[in-house]
């Protein structure tokens, strides 16, 4: 890492601030995300009512980039399938 | 007979039959052909690499065939889990020189003024009180681990990478940051800092 990356941007610090706001004591994991990522993609795709374990995978989805870059690409395909 | 109307699993499964090579063969397409719509535009990714994140994907999804419990449809499934394999395969590329030295020192730097300047947020009195009370909790209430896997996460560090780094288990690093997310958070309560007032300064 470059010395002049090292300082914190506004956008990482509010990144930061988030991910705590989000933050509660039964969350699920990026393995488990996984396993139900399909069903929230499908369900996103006709606006479908969020029960508890999709909003469990929203919640992983808004603390976690990876699986939230992967959610978003799973995104593409459906809209390009439809 | 469309991708829709095939029972995909029992395809999958057929024993030693011309339909099972069918759908091996279909699955292998319908997955190339996913990734290929996902990942177009970026600069780092070949014909070949499709090829190879589609015969992993492949295998990773036959692999995991009992697991599919049909709360959507087959391809979707498929396709999370092709989408998983490559993109976990690109942010190992990108990361792969990143040593652990690096990592914990930049982790020890989040304690420092300079890297976490009071008005990073702003002059308001809240926001810079915030940032006071986040770099205070970071200095005394993480590890130097914890410091580092934040940060790592921050400058988007693929997760895998981080525990690599460290040492440490997939499910020891979920719960290690956990335990440093909830440290921070109780430590903001306490001063007066709830997750609405959270919500609320940014628009959550």
């Amino acid at each position: 890492m470059k010395r002049e990356d090292q300082r914190l941007t506004s956008e990482q610090v509010a990144g930061i601030v988030k991910m705590l706001g989000l933050t509660t004591d039964r969350e699920f994991n990026c393995g488990e995300c996984l396993q139900h990522v399909s069903e929230f993609a499908e369900g996103r795709l006709v606006n479908q009512p969020v029960g508890e374990v999709i909003a469990k995978v929203e919640q992983h989805l808004a603390l976690c980039p990876e699986c939230r870059e992967e959610y978003e690409a799973l995104m593409k395909i459906l809209k390009a399938g439809r | 007979m469309t991708q829709n109307e095939i029972n995909w699993p029992a395809a999958l499964r057929a024993p030693d039959s011309g339909e099972q090579a069918a759908a091996v063969k279909a699955l292998r397409e319908l997955l190339q052909h996913g990734l290929r719509i996902a990942l177009h535009g970026r600069g780092d990714v070949s014909e070949a690499h499709l090829e190879d994140f589609a015969q992993e994907s492949l295998l990773r999804v036959l692999d995991r065939l009992d697991q599919f419990q049909g709360r959507s449809k087959f391809t979707t499934w498929a396709q999370a889990i092709a989408l998983n394999v490559a993109f976990t395969e690109l942010r190992r590329k990108r990361w792969q020189d990143v040593s652990l030295d690096a990592l914990m020192a930049d982790g020890e730097r989040m304690t420092e003024p300079a890297m976490l300047a009071d008005d990073v947020l702003g002059a308001e009195e809240d926001r810079t009180r915030l940032v006071a009370t986040l770099r205070h909790a970071i200095e005394n209430d993480l590890t130097p681990k914890q410091r580092a896997a934040i940060l790592g996460e921050l400058r988007e560090m693929p997760f895998d990478q981080i525990v690599e780094l460290l040492g440490t288990s997939r499910s020891a690093g979920y719960k290690m940051l956990h335990d440093a997310r909830r440290a921070l958070k109780q430590r903001l309560q306490e001063a007066g800092i709830t997750g609405a007032d959270i919500q609320n300064a940014f628009n959550l």
